[in-house]
């Protein structure tokens, strides 16, 4: 599967919701459940210009490809916090710029050593652990293809379930730019494979736990995927890593997701 | 000396929406490029080497955002949300400087510079961002005045250029390009600008550490790992002396940054470097 970064970028643009029946907040309101699964994921997107630079400290910067998808793939992520956060607004629920900043000072402890630890492993290792940031954000995208279609499956409403399309369908192109780069990247090289496979299995985590309380992350993951259709979406993304090169077998995001009390059936005897 | 040097009522560049910027950002501009003009009338090679350099310094946005994002400066999301519009409305700049260039025969080969001098410079790129990590984390906040004045001295820098190639162009669709360019341009230097002397006014450490910072840059961003030669063809023959006069002199009028002299002195080492 190829991916055209060039027509990706003439493509890009902002989500949209104008066109939405909004009013329907009113008539049809939602519940707290997803009100507050909401907010995390409002939260989520306008943080990934953080994540950009974790990506950016590595030198897949150099890279031109990558830089015109990440620039408008930012852009993109943006936009989705901005809808989500008028979807919010008209609960009388704010996110602004200040709250975020507050969210971001709080974790300075852990931020500051991130970048750090990247940079040096990043221009060691050099290519190759630009296949674990592509794979890495691949998960990342699929887990929030995942948690956008449960969302609009739990929620049939008028105007959140269309936005929620719209915005999954972006979350899709970005898996497709994710997918292509790390599979390219580990079919070149041992190494990368390994190093995938080792930071993956042991370090993957839900996005947005590192910004968040323990509680909303217990919240959205019960919220989206308890019960048997949540593990059924949750295995249908662990079938897309485990297509990877040098993938086969992992389970992430159902190691990452099962602790939380997921109301699941007991894990298959491996 | 707190490190919150703002009280939490003063929002630096309060007037500049950033909601908006985002909300009317400018994406491609091939449709309104009129490339067929080139081919009939092209421009002359050393405008098209100009053209080439600039696009390449106006992606150069990425890279900027990689050495701010390591720093606090990452954790203002009003300044983040508008870097992200930023980096986006630059691509598209470049992209159209780019389909310029591309209208033109190929500059022959060897302009550039050496594979032993690129190799360098790609290792001292390598390692900086580790270092900027360590000691922005340590400096805090103040350091975000630097980063958004060394916004506002790139933009000024660059949008006089742009300015001096279209008032010696007798390029009609050139012109009309470059004009949309300036457009786009414009609110970036704004927002750099006020966004900086708020923070500037606030706090006489960021006043210390700007002047330090940036007298310590070589203008525009970017240009560091550019041919003298090509720099010097913008900061000394393009640019007037009362150009750079003129940017030296909105430096000077942010709190506590006069008599710098950032844009004089950058013409000077290109000269200097370029060897005439
Ligand atoms: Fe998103
Ligand atoms: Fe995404």
């Amino acid at each position: 599967m190829a991916f055209d970064v060039d027509s990706y970028a003439e493509t890009s643009m902002g989500v949209t919701w104008q066109d939405l029946d909004f009013d329907s907040f009113g008539s049809q309101p939602l519940s707290q459940d997803t009100l507050r699964t909401l907010s995390y994921m409002c939260a989520v997107e306008y943080h990934t210009v953080c994540y950009l630079r974790d990506l950016l400290v590595t030198p897949s910067h150099k890279e031109r490809d990558v830089n015109a998808f990440m620039t408008m793939w930012n852009r993109e992520e943006y936009w989705h916090g901005e809808a989500l956060a008028a979807v919010l607004a008209r609960y009388g629920i704010t996110v602004d710029y200040d709250e975020l900043k507050a969210a971001r000072v709080k974790l300075e402890w852990r931020d500051k050593l991130a970048p750090l630890k990247q940079s040096i492993l990043g221009n060691i290792i050099g290519d190759d652990f630009v296949a674990v940031h592509m794979s890495w954000g691949a998960a990342n995208e699929w887990s929030a293809t995942a948690a956008y279609r449960r969302l609009a499956a739990l929620e049939q409403h008028p105007a959140l379930s269309p936005l929620l399309q719209r915005i999954g369908q972006q979350e899709t192109r970005h898996t497709a730019f994710y997918a292509t780069q790390a599979r390219k990247r580990l079919e070149k090289s041992k190494m990368a494979r390994t190093l995938t496979r080792l930071v993956l299995a042991k370090a993957w985590r839900p996005v947005g736990s590192s910004i968040s309380e323990p509680e909303d992350l217990d919240h959205v993951m019960r919220h989206l995927f308890s019960g048997p259709d949540g593990l059924a979406e949750i295995r249908r993304i662990d079938a897309n890593i485990a297509k990877l090169p040098g993938m086969e077998g992992l389970t992430i995001f159902e190691t990452a997701v099962r602790p939380h009390d997921m109301r699941w059936p007991a894990p298959d005897p491996a | 000396m707190t490190r919150q040097n703002l009280s939490p009522e003063v929002v630096p560049a309060a007037g500049f929406s950033v909601r908006e910027f985002a909300r009317t950002a400018h994406g491609s501009h091939r449709a309104s490029l009129d490339l067929d003009a080139y081919r009939e009338h092209p421009l002359d090679p050393d405008t098209v080497a100009i053209v080439d350099l600039l696009a390449r310094l106006e992606h150069g946005a990425l890279s900027y955002l990689r050495s701010v994002l390591v720093t606090p400066t990452h954790k203002d999301a009003r300044v983040t949300a508008f870097l992200v519009t930023w980096a986006y409305e630059k691509y598209w700049v470049a992209d159209a400087l780019e389909q310029v260039v591309a209208a033109h025969p190929a500059p022959q080969p060897g302009r550039g510079i050496s594979r032993t001098k690129r190799l360098r410079l790609g290792l001292a790129e390598r390692i900086e961002p580790i270092t900027e990590s360590v000691v922005a984390n340590l400096i805090g906040d103040d350091l975000i005045a630097t980063h958004t004045a060394a916004g506002a001295v790139d933009e000024w820098i660059t949008q006089a250029a742009f300015e001096q190639l279209r008032d010696r162009s007798p390029h009609p669709e050139f012109v009309a390009t470059l004009d949309r360019i300036l457009a786009v341009k414009r609110p970036h230097a704004a927002f750099f600008a006020a966004d900086a002397g708020d923070r500037l006014a606030a706090s006489p450490p960021a006043v210390r550490l700007a002047r330090r910072r940036l007298s310590r840059i070589t203008w525009p961003l970017g240009s560091a790992t550019e041919p003298p030669a090509l720099v010097a063809g913008i900061l000394d023959r393009l640019l007037p002396a009362s150009g750079l006069a003129l940017i030296d002199a909105r430096v000077d009028a942010l709190p506590g940054l006069a008599g710098l002299h950032l844009a004089s002195t950058a013409a000077q080492k290109a000269r200097k470097a370029a060897g005439r």
